[in-house]
């Protein structure tokens, strides 16, 4: 007769559902000073807030929203800084203890590795925030705050605590020397300190809302609630919005994490790709519901110019790590590739330098038809950004694939951002060797170089025609986008005829 | 039905200009347990990470158990432990759970899990620690427990780099008495050792690495027998050491003569015939003739006779 299993083992059992890593952080975790000290210091001031709100009912006030207040203050200060710091560890300290080398010898992926760290992480905040819970229903209770603003303002704190952790979490994928890490510390300091400080407006803003939303609590604090007046939904759609970006993000910062954890020789680029044209996708429709869906008068030339700006950062950025990526490919890579479920979208999101051109070029593709299909009168506009990003970002790199075939792309990748700042310089220093007394800043034909003032002073590129210009230069950046594809397709051919693993 | 548990075909690796691993190739047979020696710097690491999947080969290739650790990694990692030349071990979790965390990322569950982490705690002697932080146990302790980290999925084939390596003697006997007992559970062993006395003990056969390349590969009696044909021989003498030295050298067919712990160490090549002719001569000379003695060549005769010490 075979034993009914006990209480124990039946929870032991359901553990087995849980990522490995997220029960051994949670078994070091409640062994940690730092989350005793956290959650301990987070009652005491949760109960002498309470008790303070509490004392003040007595002369009448209503000082619900002020508990309130505080009580997320107390859990911002833990979700936004105390939290992620620790976690700026996590996985520095798995590579420096040399234990992360026996962690990948398990059935474990690097992607499962980083999503357990951060759901611990998780776990630690629902823990604190769960602890804060007594408090801040006692704030409820006292009156001043709807349950709605509550639930919302907790939400999205838990969303940008989570976001920080996954911030955190890939900052410590950067390095395994602590030196670093201690550059990469102060660094995260001084942007909290422009935050808290000069930035503070704009953390605020980004927080909780700009229109559309009004502040709770003790000043500064920035305890702020959902309005629902002013356009109909806005502050809702403001806060899907921003909720959407931030678990977009989340992916990405894990998805990120995982590239950085995997060998070189693997294939870990597909499901980035994957993630940042979502994030690209995302962006787009974001734009297209501000222009038809959402109420409030948005012309689609101002959608189509905030797409523009926002996309065209966004291409930019992924185009200069992916493009610069190596051509040649390892074989772990090229079967991987050949084995993937997704091996008929490889061309596009398969690893190399030049599937890398393909993926700019397919969403450039994507942002130039929903252009054409809004505004088709910003057109020459958003072509002009390609252009750009194709021009800046190929034009080195063919030219390090050439003359230096042996760099690296982590340095094939400074020679590219290097190019940039160049060409901007050299068009004014051009003009200033030709002309020392006529020099000035104004825009002129010189700039077209300059990819910032051209498309910020498009209205009189077109009127002088220097349009054509930057057109003519985004065509040569085309041009090199291919050469670049036909190289890296030539340099695999080899590799491409390994018959595929099952 | 091919025998062999690992495969090696022409692996290479570089780093920069540095060919670590260098066009090495040999077989490990299922059950045997193989010892990977070589001076520091030869390769041992680099082709036991490799091995492990935690490198990749610009060329060649490695089959254990039939898969071929560039292509199948998973299933590769699946059936090999591996345990590199430092414990790898967490703060603030104990013996049981460092052993269950790892076993769960093997993708064990339930009473599977729990059975073999009972089995390896009971297996490796650390009965009295599980609930002893796993950081804070002595050297000796944590290799064990690192040994148990490497079997806990019950792996076919073991790859273990400089295990013995800080160990106290007792814990180095006792060391051995597990690989051995592994091994006559029909693991694979593969590993790595700067102790060649205690590997000879362990080891069916040894292969030899020097500058990333394969130098011989073999039971030590096997490498002996192609590397050596000169016989190791001792003799003291009741006085005039010195000029026994000399009139040593004097001889046919000696080779290199030495001194220690007040006897005469020398390599001879020839027959029983010219031994027999050699030890009428030092007689006839008048040395004082104390002892005369054939040592038997062991796994140091070997590693020096076949490596010359360089690094790259």
């Amino acid at each position: 007769m075979i034993a009914a299993p006990s209480f124990l083992e039946r929870l032991d059992n359901l553990s087995d559902r849980l990522s490995p890593i997220v029960v051994k952080e949670v078994r070091q975790m409640v062994r940690g000073r730092e989350f005793n000290y956290s959650f301990g210091l987070s009652l005491i001031t949760g109960l002498t807030v309470a008790f303070f709100g509490a004392a003040g009912t007595w002369t009448g006030y209503r000082s619900g929203a002020w508990t309130v207040g505080w009580q997320i203050g107390c859990l911002t200060v833990l979700g936004l800084i105390v939290i992620p710091l620790a976690t700026m560890g996590a996985l520095r300290s798995e590579k420096s203890e040399r234990t992360f080398d026996l962690i990948t010898l398990t059935t474990l992926s690097p992607r499962r590795i980083v999503i357990g760290k951060l759901t611990a992480q998780g776990v630690k905040l629902v823990t604190l925030f769960a602890g804060a819970a007594p408090f801040i229903a006692t704030g409820f209770l006292l009156g001043g705050i709807d349950f709605v603003t509550i639930i919302v303002s907790l939400t999205g704190l838990f969303l940008l605590s989570l976001w920080a952790c996954a911030a955190c979490l890939f900052l410590s994928c950067l390095s395994t020397s602590r030196a670093v890490s201690g550059v990469i510390y102060a660094a995260v300091g001084l942007v909290f300190l422009f935050l808290i400080g000069p930035g503070g407006g704009i953390l605020r803003l980004w927080m909780f809302g700009g229109p559309g939303f009004y502040a709770y609590g003790p000043p500064g604090m920035g305890l702020t609630g959902l309005s629902l007046t002013g356009s109909p939904g806005g502050g809702w759609w403001m806060f899907a919005i921003i909720a959407s970006f931030c678990l977009m993000t989340i992916v990405n910062l894990v998805l990120l994490s995982e590239n950085r954890l995997t060998l070189p020789t693997e294939n870990r680029v597909t499901a980035l790709r994957i993630g940042f044209f979502l994030q690209f996708l995302l962006i787009v429709a974001w734009v297209v519901l501000a222009v038809y869906l959402i109420p409030g008068p948005t012309p689609a030339s101002s959608g189509i110019d905030g797409l523009g700006v926002v996309a065209g950062l966004q291409l930019a950025a992924v185009a200069v790590f992916t493009v610069t990526e190596d051509l040649l490919l390892s074989r772990r890579m090229v079967l991987q590739s050949k084995s993937s479920r997704l091996r008929w979208l490889m061309p596009v999101l398969g690893p190399g330098g030049a599937a890398g051109a393909i993926y700019v070029l397919v969403q450039m593709a994507l942002l130039l038809g929903i252009g054409q299909a809004i505004a088709p009168s910003e057109m020459r506009w958003l072509t002009a950004i390609c252009g750009y990003i194709c021009f800046f970002t190929g034009v080195p790199v063919l030219a390090a694939r050439v003359l230096a075939p042996r760099l690296q792309a982590k340095q094939v990748r400074v020679a590219a951002l290097l190019f940039f700042p160049v060409v901007m310089l050299l068009a004014d220093l051009v003009g200033y060797l030709a002309s020392p007394g006529g020099f000035n800043f104004e825009y002129s034909r010189r700039h077209v170089l300059n990819p910032f003032r051209t498309l910020a002073n498009w209205p009189v590129a077109s009127q002088f025609h220097w349009d054509e210009f930057a057109l003519a230069i985004g065509a040569i950046g085309f041009i090199v986008y291919l050469a670049l594809i036909r190289m890296g397709w030539r340099a695999n051919q080899e590799e491409r005829n390994v018959p595929a693993v099952d | 039905m091919n025998s062999a548990m690992l495969e090696i075909q022409g692996l290479v690796r570089q780093f920069g200009d540095v060919r670590a691993v260098d066009n090495v190739s040999f077989s490990v047979a299922r059950g045997e347990v193989l010892g990977f020696i070589g001076p520091n710097g030869a390769g041992k690491t680099t082709t036991m990470r490799i091995l492990a999947t935690l490198d990749l080969p610009q060329s060649g290739d490695a089959r254990i158990g039939g898969f071929s650790v560039v292509d199948r990694p998973a299933e590769v990692r699946r059936i090999t432990g591996f345990m590199p030349d430092y414990a790898g071990v967490y703060e603030r979790t104990t013996v049981h759970e460092y052993l269950d965390f790892f076993a769960r990322s093997h993708g064990l569950k339930g009473n599977e899990r729990r059975a073999a982490v009972e089995n390896i705690i009971d297996f490796m002697g650390i009965g009295e620690l599980r609930n002893r932080q796993v950081h804070s146990l002595s050297k000796g302790l944590q290799q064990r427990v690192a040994l148990g980290r490497a079997i806990v999925h019950n792996p076919q084939l073991l790859i273990l780099d400089e295990p013995a390596a800080n160990l106290d003697p007792r814990a180095r006997i006792e060391f051995r008495t597990l690989i051995r007992e592994l091994a006559a559970d029909g693991k694979t062993v593969l590993l790595s050792s700067h102790i060649l006395t205690e590997l000879s003990e362990i080891c069916d056969t040894v292969a030899i690495i020097e500058k990333g390349r394969i130098l011989a590969k073999g039971t030590v009696a096997d490498i002996l027998t192609g590397v050596r044909r000169q016989r190791l021989l001792s003799l003291r003498v009741a006085s005039r050491n010195n000029e026994a030295e000399r009139f040593l050298l004097e001889q046919p067919g000696i080779l290199k003569v030495f001194e220690a712990n007040g006897s005469l160490h020398f390599e001879f090549d020839g027959d029983d015939d010219a031994q027999v002719v050699l030890i009428s001569r030092l007689v006839n000379a008048g040395f004082p003739l104390l002892e005369f003695s054939a040592r038997t060549a062991g796994l140091e005769d070997v590693f020096m006779k076949v490596t010359e010490g360089k690094v790259q």
